[in-house]
């Protein structure tokens, strides 16, 4: 298994370690709920470098992202990033990542899970294209450390030289942290506030004590990924593998909004338009119940004695109280309000079609 | 540490069953609870069923993961814990009290080969190596 240079911390801190995607992480500290509730009211800190990143460098960087990302490039003002897919020919993610437009610079945040293929497959597109881009990946020299919650900023700003409060949501800043060479970007994947930062791995440590120190009176503490889940969902976000994948487009998963269906050379952009035109058979909802089991991934969802769809991903809500739930159904099984059956261990239990998101913030 | 009772017979799974004259109570450890973490949900058996031993009688699901409980002696379901399917807190808080899961009717002097505590608390030690 692979280790994070914060793995140790992680370990001394008392986290119950599991293998996540054959890294050496945290799944939890303190508990699930109580890490999900700190996150929601205060601020936590978590550790993300398994994530992958790419940086995008060269005179055709930028045709080389519009040719490759879902989204729209030229649209963006520098200094800001946007959610999008790497789509194959027929339209299916191949990952779903995050553009960071630079002056000079594409930054690009990928799945743990796709760091071995997405860098390769971006390249294999430059060189296709005759592009003068250079696709470094530098998941491996980099650390990604996130905070998130209402306390990021008050935590964060002791420590660094840009003035956060000038940061808008979904833009970023190079700066410093405790003199370290920093990207801060206000991005994250909880749908609270909060800031993710990229900098020299060798600082991993020190830039992550300093922040629990810095929040310590702010109720800074780490959170490990089972809280990260659990608060994505409430949040309405897809995790890739579960709510999109080679085999659920992002039509279907309801994120049309990291597409631009005007595009012309982008690849799978064609695709997508054609299914938009034609119709799809299945939509995403989202599902509450009051009490009851969880309805994990791959629950069977019925309606009316048919098999209607399969949940996504489930967990329990601390924040709205409820057994919540992301799922791919008919779209006849689909208006809010309906009622649907989840078969959990042969037993079935009724859930409701919710409105999407479970959870927003008030800003 | 919790309060586990020293008249208790445990499993390696982790129940605990109590029996007195034909009445057998059973629940999860202490150690259960706290490996299960944040719980969510309990599922127990229908009065009257007749749980054979090694059946899975119950279940136990916390925000990660289901715990199956199994029944470590045959008998009837005398009576459940209601209460729990709405709150699960007595059994994260009171695993051996307020959070017994059922009731069994069995046999007088059933569970005699099951560990008591002594045993149990030597494989709990073991497991933590």
């Amino acid at each position: 298994m692979r280790s994070t240079p914060l793995t140790d911390a992680h370990v001394a801190a008392g986290a119950r370690m599991v293998d996540f995607h054959g890294w050496n992480m945290p799944v939890q500290y303190a508990g699930i709920l109580d890490e999900t509730r700190r996150v929601r009211s205060q601020v936590g800190l978590f550790d993300l470098c398994h994530m992958g990143r790419l940086e995008i460098r060269g005179k055709d960087r930028e045709r080389l992202v519009e040719r490759v990302f879902s989204a729209n490039l030229g649209k963006l003002r520098l200094g800001r990033a946007k959610y999008g897919f790497l789509l194959d020919e027929r339209g299916y993610p191949i990952d779903d990542i995050l553009v960071y437009r630079g002056v000079d610079i594409v930054h690009i945040v990928i799945n743990a899970g796709g760091r071995d293929d997405d860098g390769p497959w971006v390249a294999a597109r430059a060189a296709e294209e005759g592009f003068e881009a250079d696709v470094k990946d530098v998941s491996d020299a980099q650390a990604m450390i996130a905070l998130q919650g209402r306390n990021s900023e008050m935590t964060l700003q002791p420590l660094c030289s840009v003035d956060l409060s000038a940061v808008k949501y979904y833009g970023f800043a190079d700066g410093l942290v405790l003199g370290v060479p920093c990207l801060l970007a206000r991005t994250g994947y909880t749908g609270e506030d909060g800031f993710e930062l990229f900098f020299a791995k060798a600082y991993a440590r020190r830039v992550w004590d300093a922040l629990l120190a810095s929040g310590k009176n702010l109720g800074a503490a780490p959170i490990g990924l089972g809280a990260r889940d659990l608060l994505r969902l409430e949040a309405g976000m897809p995790l890739y593998g579960s709510e999109i994948s080679r085999a659920i487009h992002p039509l279907e998963a309801d994120l049309e909004f990291g597409l631009d269906l005007d595009k012309t050379g982008t690849v799978g952009i064609p695709a997508l338009r054609a299914a938009k035109v034609k119709g799809f058979p299945r939509r995403a909802v989202s599902l509450a119940a009051k009490g009851g089991p969880v309805a994990r991934a791959d629950t069977e969802l019925w309606q009316a004695g048919r098999k209607v769809g399969v949940v996504t991903s489930g967990g329990v809500s601390p924040t709205i109280e409820r057994t919540i739930a992301r799922a791919l159904v008919e779209a006849s099984a689909a208006a809010p309000g309906s009622t649907l059956e989840a078969e959990v261990r042969g037993k079935r239990y009724p859930f409701q079609v919710v409105p999407s998101p479970f959870y927003k913030r008030t800003r | 540490m919790a309060n586990r009772p020293p008249k208790a017979r445990y499993t390696k799974t982790h129940e605990w069953v109590l029996v007195e004259g034909d009445q057998a109570t059973l629940g999860i450890t202490d150690f259960a609870v706290e490996h299960l973490g944040d719980l969510v949900f309990v599922s127990l058996p229908d009065v009257g069923r007749v749980l054979k031993a090694g059946e899975v009688a119950a279940e136990v699901e916390s925000v990660k993961a289901v715990g199956e409980v199994y029944a470590p002696l045959g008998g009837t379901v005398a009576a459940v814990n209601t209460g729990l399917a709405g709150d699960q807190a007595p059994l994260a808080k009171d695993p051996f009290g307020k959070g017994w899961l059922f009731k069994l009717k069995v046999k007088p002097g059933a569970g005699a080969d099951l560990m008591d505590l002594a045993t149990y608390e030597k494989q709990l030690a073991s497991e933590a190596k």
